[in-house]
């Protein structure tokens, strides 16, 4: 009997053309969004690429021209010189700190293209690299891209919508559900049947292009995500399914329940999530970057006022960089004094105290961003349960790999290798200060204090391990699973001759 | 004819208890977004204030220094908030909004807000104006999608136009009672640019309640229309729904993305490579010792020492403005692309009246990339007319004192800056697109629906 329902089905749909409108709209939306998901990935990964490479080529160039530098006795700046300590470190250092895209990045853009995924090193406060950022027209950010995330969030729903709203409602019209039951069929076997098979022509679609599609492209996709992936499209699909079956068992028209459906789209999809963003803005509202800007500027002058106190306090910090080179003689107090003295006078090493210094001062400032973010995350981790697009969106999101935590582990890998060239740096330039290597012309020519270029810190991003989105999965199941036995209940009673014939 | 459809019209919605909800829901999210939007206005408002006067008093206050020194100590501008923000923030949050000015460098504007929000931000922001362009029009749609395909079912139809009435009364007044309906959700909006609106701002405000009055007659335009043509008001709720997506969520976004494809942005670090290596080249050099030489032939002395005035602050003076002719060229063509992938996106509204309402609606309230691009050049001029002022005090009085410092007195020099949006007309040309896009919108809807109601004239002879 099911399988005749399904055929009669299949032969409506087929000859109405929704099938291969259905089929074709799925297959060609499903292609774009991963198609657009992956070209991104590679945007970041060649942009990573081309920078590694640079990177390489740098420290190439440079141990080759070193002989050529050695032969140069006319003076350079030493803001131009690349074989000076204080232009490496400074202006000219050629090194980056990047997050690649993982292989499941097509997936879900989410903050990828907002948030940097490279940093171009250099020995400066991270106020001054931390908020680079990527240039694009601020109208793509705005709408963002057209990915797998949006369409299985935003489209698919509709599409399910678009197939399942007149299942039933068509039969009551015509009076064709009077006769079915007669011959046995009872409406929630019919609506079952239908809705199973309408279902199947965006599922199918889908779920082939997405599982074929992310082998495809990204051969090193574990197996893992592409079942969790999977069992999240199913389960989302499925709860929108039961959402459907239940606002066509209350037994009006189609247009009732395109209607209906289609409002409740609205207010899980769009609005919920958007009222969502604003309590959560409002609650937890970040610090004003504007007011940071003000404390970043008090802060840098009130360093700048205090020159000998922040010297004082970076040797305090670094009493190693005051030490006089055992080679030099015996260790005196009065010889290490001396010592600060020269050290004081050093621009390379007042700069590298002041960049401590300021980040030093600006710590609060900074923490409190990262609290507030903290908060709002917090906040989302149990405000998302209000909304399935919000639920979704996390779960994809963290799958794809292009979540907010995995950046801010990305920020805190890049600030301790910020800090392990500054540590480098500076332990090069005071022993080049203690050395004498700058002198006679401190602030002027260039000397050649910078040749071991292999030993520049190297960046390696450590990935953290993926969120699995276990808890969503079954999270819709078992609304699917409420919301089946809602429409079951309906559909019992419209199964009841008399409150049929009342209806 | 028009009242007593309007009126029939509304006891119709007033019996349908879901659109009563969806009225009501959208009137609380157009209050709580008006609210919310308002409060971080004002206090993004007042902070911009206090920390621009604080900023003024640091440059002034900055003690006695050497004029270049001064000229890395910077100053920071800020991009001030204007009032129909409140109502479309558009990409404000999407730009940075504060720019450093130094010398020798051209800083990109900083801090844009959406890097430190969450990725439920992605849903959009809950503004007027986002509910406005996203969901009126589907309001309209479900107020409207069985206006005359349910009078048709229903076999009313007939029975009106066999009773006489005219199919062309009865059409607009339905598009009427119908977009009225939906205007009165505006009015809170218009209410609030018009006490906004100055002198200045007149052609903004007009523009704004211009676009989104006609956007409201599109969209009921169209579900009239729609509902005309539809055999059953199931198939006029579904065709306009396949619209509505297909306007509000799917075209934006391949519109832009093409834009973005046919009008590639180098990446910021090849930009900033383009900039270094166009900039700091052995040229630059050749033409600072040019420049030297042709001041020494011109001050008819062998040696820098010599000159009138001190050699440093010419010099400095010579190789920020060469330094400004590449980075001029450079940043002009990528303004060019940027400009390019905005028109792209304009174009677009020819198959979206969202873009359309979207453009002009941001270019309204300020909120817009043009606007942001016309704020940088504004604030580039006035980063060079600080570094002029600066290596011209160097140029004349750095010679005759040994460690020359200036004082309060040349900062005092530097003109506080003040940004005002320029008025609307002055760059209408750059919204264009949209522009043609509504009166063809218009235009178009105008005259199916005039074809439609003679298929009703005709339906109801049969």
């Amino acid at each position: 009997m099911n399988r005749l329902i399904c055929l009669t089905d299949w032969t409506i749909l087929r000859r109405e053309r929704v099938v291969i409108l259905l089929m074709a709209i799925t297959l060609c939306l499903s292609c774009l969004a991963l198609y657009n998901g992956h070209n991104w990935a590679n945007v970041q990964q060649n942009l990573i690429e081309d920078a590694h490479t640079q990177q390489k080529q740098s420290i190439i160039i440079s141990d080759n021209e070193i002989a050529e530098r050695q032969q140069n006795k006319s003076p350079i700046n030493w803001w131009d010189d690349r074989f000076d300590l204080r232009g490496q470190a400074f202006y000219l250092m050629v090194n980056y700190a990047a997050k690649p895209p993982l292989p499941s990045a097509a997936i879900a853009v989410g903050q990828s293209d907002i948030l940097p995924y490279y940093f171009h090193m250099l020995v400066s406060p991270k106020q001054d690299f931390i908020h680079q950022y990527e240039t694009v027209h601020p109208l793509l950010l705005l709408l963002g891209k057209f990915d797998l995330a949006f369409l299985i969030i935003y489209l698919v729903p509709l599409l399910i919508i678009g197939v399942s709203f007149n299942a039933l409602a068509s039969e009551k019209q015509s009076g064709q559900l009077r006769l079915l039951m007669i011959q046995g069929i009872s409406p929630r076997r019919l609506l079952i049947n239908q809705l199973c098979l309408r279902i199947s022509l965006i599922i199918g679609p889908l779920l082939i292009i997405t599982n074929a599609g992310l082998v495809w492209l990204s051969p090193q996709i574990s197996l893992l995500i592409l079942i969790s992936l999977s069992l999240l499209i199913i389960a989302y699909t499925l709860f929108w399914l039961m959402l459907c079956a239940t606002i066509i068992s209350a037994g009006k028209t189609g247009a009732y329940n395109a209607s209906m459906l289609v409002i409740l789209w609205l207010v899980l999809i769009v609005v919920t999530p958007a009222l969502l963003n604003t309590v959560i803005n409002v609650t937890t509202p970040a610090p004003s970057r504007v007011q940071y800007l003000d404390q970043l500027r008090i802060k840098t002058d009130e360093i700048n006022n205090a020159k000998n106190e922040t010297l004082a306090a970076f040797f305090e910090d670094h009493p190693e960089l005051a030490k006089k080179p055992e080679d030099k003689g015996t260790d005196t107090s009065k010889q290490i004094s001396d010592n600060i003295t020269v050290l004081k006078k050093s621009y390379a090493l007042a700069k590298i105290a002041k960049i401590n210094a300021l980040e030093q001062a600006m710590k609060s400032n900074d923490d409190e961003f990262n609290e507030v973010l903290v908060l709002q995350q917090q906040s989302t981790s149990w405000l998302k349960f209000l909304s399935p697009a919000t639920l979704m969106q996390q779960a994809l999101i963290n799958l794809s790999g292009n979540n907010t935590a995995r950046h801010q582990n990305f920020i805190d890998q890049v600030l301790v290798h910020h800090e392990k060239l500054r540590d480098f740096y500076q332990n090069r330039i005071a022993s080049a200060h203690q050395q004498e290597k700058f002198t006679p012309c401190e602030g002027c020519n260039a000397k050649i204090t910078m040749t071991d270029f292999n030993a520049i810190p190297y960046f390696e991003y450590q990935a953290p391990t993926h969120h699995k989105p276990w808890l969503t999965i079954v999270l819709f199941f078992i609304l699917a699973i409420i919301l089946f036995m809602k429409a079951n209940y309906r559909l019992r009673s419209m199964n009841n001759a008399a409150s049929f014939v009342g209806a | 004819m028009l009242m007593l459809t309007a009126k029939k019209e509304w006891l119709l919605s007033l019996r349908e208890g879901r659109l009563r909800w969806l009225v009501l829901m959208v009137l609380i999210l157009l209050t709580t977004a008006f609210v919310a939007s308002f409060n971080y206005h004002q206090t993004l408002t007042a902070q911009k204030a206090q920390v621009n006067e604080a900023e003024r008093k640091r440059w002034i206050n900055q003690g006695d220094k050497n004029p270049h020194s001064a000229a890395h100590y910077g100053v920071y501008v800020i991009k001030p908030n204007p009032a129909l923000s409140v109502l479309d923030p558009g990409l404000s949050a999407y730009q940075g909004e504060i720019v450093r000015l130094e010398g020798h460098k051209q800083h990109e504007s900083l801090f844009r807000r959406i890097e430190d929000a969450i990725p439920i931000q992605r849903f959009g922001e809950l503004t007027p104006g986002f509910i406005i362009q996203m969901l009126l029009p589907l309001l309209i749609i479900l107020c409207g999608f069985h206006l005359v395909a349910g009078e048709r079912e229903s076999g009313t139809l007939k029975q009106l136009l066999a009773n006489g009435v005219s199919p062309t009364k009865l059409v607009w007044a339905k598009i009427l009672s119908l977009s009225v309906f939906a205007s009165l959700l505006l009015l809170p909006l218009f209410v609030y640019v018009i006490f906004v609106a100055d002198a200045n701002s007149l052609g903004r405000s007009l523009t704004f309640i211009l676009g989104y009055t006609i956007y409201t007659l599109i969209w009921a335009l169209l579900t009239v229309v729609v509902s005309i043509y539809s055999a059953n008001s199931r198939r006029a709720l579904l065709t306009l729904l396949i619209f509505w997506v297909g306007s509000c969520l799917i075209i934006p976004k391949l519109v832009i993305a093409q834009a973005a494809y046919q009008s590639p942005m180098l990446s910021a670090q090849a930009f900033q490579s383009r900039l270094e290596s166009e900039v700091y080249t052995p040229e630059r050099l050749k033409a600072i010792e040019q420049f030297k030489q042709d001041t020494l032939a011109k001050h008819q002395v062998s040696s820098t020492a010599d000159l009138p005035f001190s050699w440093s602050g010419a010099q400095l003076q010579f190789g920020e403005e060469y330094g400004d002719k590449a980075r001029e060229y450079l940043y002009a063509q990528r303004d060019k692309n940027f400009s390019s992938q905005g028109e792209f996106y304009q174009i677009g509204s020819l198959l979206s009246p969202f873009i359309a309402l979207q453009t002009l609606s941001m270019a309204s309230a300020s909120s817009d990339h043009v606007h942001h691009q016309l704020f940088i050049s504004v604030v580039e001029k006035h980063r060079r007319l600080i570094q002029k002022t600066l290596n011209n005090d160097l140029k004349d009085n750095g010679k005759s004192v040994s460690g020359y410092v200036a004082n309060k007195t040349l900062w005092d020099q530097i003109p506080v800056f003040s940004y005002n949006y320029p008025p609307l007309i002055t760059i209408i040309a750059a919204y264009k697109w949209a522009l043609i896009s509504f009166l063809l919108w218009g235009l178009t809807l105008i005259t199916v629906t005039l074809v439609a109601t003679k298929r009703l004239t005709k339906e109801g002879q049969l």
